[in-house]
């Protein structure tokens, strides 16, 4: 019983290796492709027509607790120490990883439902980089090929 | 005799190593005098000041970003972003992520944010170099440029007398290129970044940890350059494709 599980744990940990040398090669052609030589690249557009299907995420993913500050740049921090006011969850870098206003489940009990398309009397606005469907009371943010419900960013 | 002696310098050789530790966490608790190696801050300087000779390039990073749930778990994400850049005031960059792609045009007087997929595009006048666009777009609009640190770096916009910490950290191969590694820690952020070793310094990775939360979220930038750019001034100028719509951009407002 010890044995095979000892064997077990070696052959994870061999498949782990493995994946991990057959990876590397595949990491060092996107960087290459992308960035340094070939200025041919033509930005993040090559993605075959594929779309993004967050439909089955869990929406627990969504509960991000505020003090969960997404650094993305060193010298912005820097200055917000100088100025004191460090704790902001306004701003949380340009990758914008979640809805910023879905932060933390809030009091609309529709808050993270997703829809494939947000009702034909939306207003779009642009708030903080990112564009938001505004239909009355209910605010929607694109995911992907979806939009989702999400507070109201302001 | 030798028996006791022999004992007393056992004694001692196990004594020893325990003085040692003994005094090692007094050590890190309180940090010495050089805790900022003047070495790592002109290492900083001089990359600062590389970056800003810059006048035409592209750069692109890879981001791994990192969210923490309520609970504690951490979710990683990754993002990606390209800027074809000509000083001082010519910028346009490309976003993607799982939530979408965006791309952001400046011709020095005008501002573009446009969403490919929903065609919406908004306008911002704000005259200026890339700096002086970074503050206002942060401040005014809440929207945060990538690899924004290139653009301060060398600059006032980029202090680095209020950094309490910097070591050197050895030396490590980003893709091809051998750099310096640096170890710096300001407040509630302790920060990596590696730069190219050799006359023309330029950071090619960037680690950022949020000491903030216990999590200690942290971000991973690889960033790659082509200082021989084959992009035209006409990339500069957003034209609004057929059927593109234009949108209200709101400012950003106080919390």
């Amino acid at each position: 019983m010890k044995t095979s599980l000892g064997k077990l744990v070696v052959a994870s940990w061999a498949a782990v290796v493995l994946a991990s040398l057959v990876m590397v090669p595949v990491a060092e052609a996107q960087r290459r492709g992308g960035g340094g030589g070939s200025a041919a690249a033509g930005g993040g557009g090559a993605r075959q027509g594929a779309q993004v299907n967050s439909s089955k995420a869990d929406v627990r993913t969504n509960d991000v607790r505020n003090t969960s500050v997404n650094n993305v740049s060193a010298t912005r921090n820097v200055n917000v120490n100088v100025q004191g006011n460090s704790g902001c969850c306004n701003n949380n870098g340009w990758d914008h990883p979640v809805a910023a206003a879905a932060v933390v489940g809030g009091t609309i009990a529709a808050v993270g439902s997703r829809v494939a398309a947000p009702p034909p009397n939306c207003v779009p606005v642009n708030y903080g980089g990112m564009v938001y469907q505004q239909c009355g009371a209910t605010w929607y943010a694109p995911q992907g090929s979806q939009y989702v419900v999400v507070n109201p960013p302001y | 005799m030798v028996r006791n002696l022999l004992a007393l310098g056992l004694l001692m050789a196990l004594a020893a190593p325990g003085l040692h530790a003994q005094k090692e966490p007094a050590s890190t608790a309180k940090p010495a005098a050089n805790a900022v190696d003047p070495g790592a801050i002109q290492a900083l300087k001089d990359m600062g000041a590389h970056l800003q000779t810059l006048k035409r390039f592209r750069v692109s990073t890879e981001l791994t970003g990192e969210r923490v749930l309520k609970d504690g778990q951490k979710l990683q994400h990754i993002a990606r972003a390209d800027m074809d850049v000509a000083r001082p005031s010519r910028l346009r960059a490309r976003m993607s992520s799982a939530r979408g792609e965006r791309e952001l045009v400046y011709d020095g007087k005008v501002v573009t944010l446009y969403t490919p997929a929903q065609k919406y595009y908004s306008t911002a006048e704000l005259a200026g170099t890339i700096g002086e666009l970074i503050e206002r777009l942060e401040d005014k609009y809440g929207v945060e440029l990538p690899l924004a640190d290139l653009f301060r770096w060398g600059t006032p916009a980029a202090p680095l007398d209020k950094i309490e910490s910097a070591m050197n950290a050895g030396q490590d191969f980003i893709g091809k290129d051998l750099c310096d590694h640096y170890a710096i820690r300001q407040g509630t952020v302790d920060w990596q970044i590696w730069i190219t070793t050799g006359a023309k310094p330029l950071p090619r990775k960037v680690v950022i940890t949020n000491r903030a939360d216990e999590a200690r979220p942290q971000s991973v930038s690889l960033i790659s350059w082509n200082l021989k750019p084959a992009f035209e001034d006409a990339v500069f100028r957003f034209t609004p494709p057929q059927g593109a719509k234009k949108i209200e951009i709101v400012q950003r407002k106080a919390k």
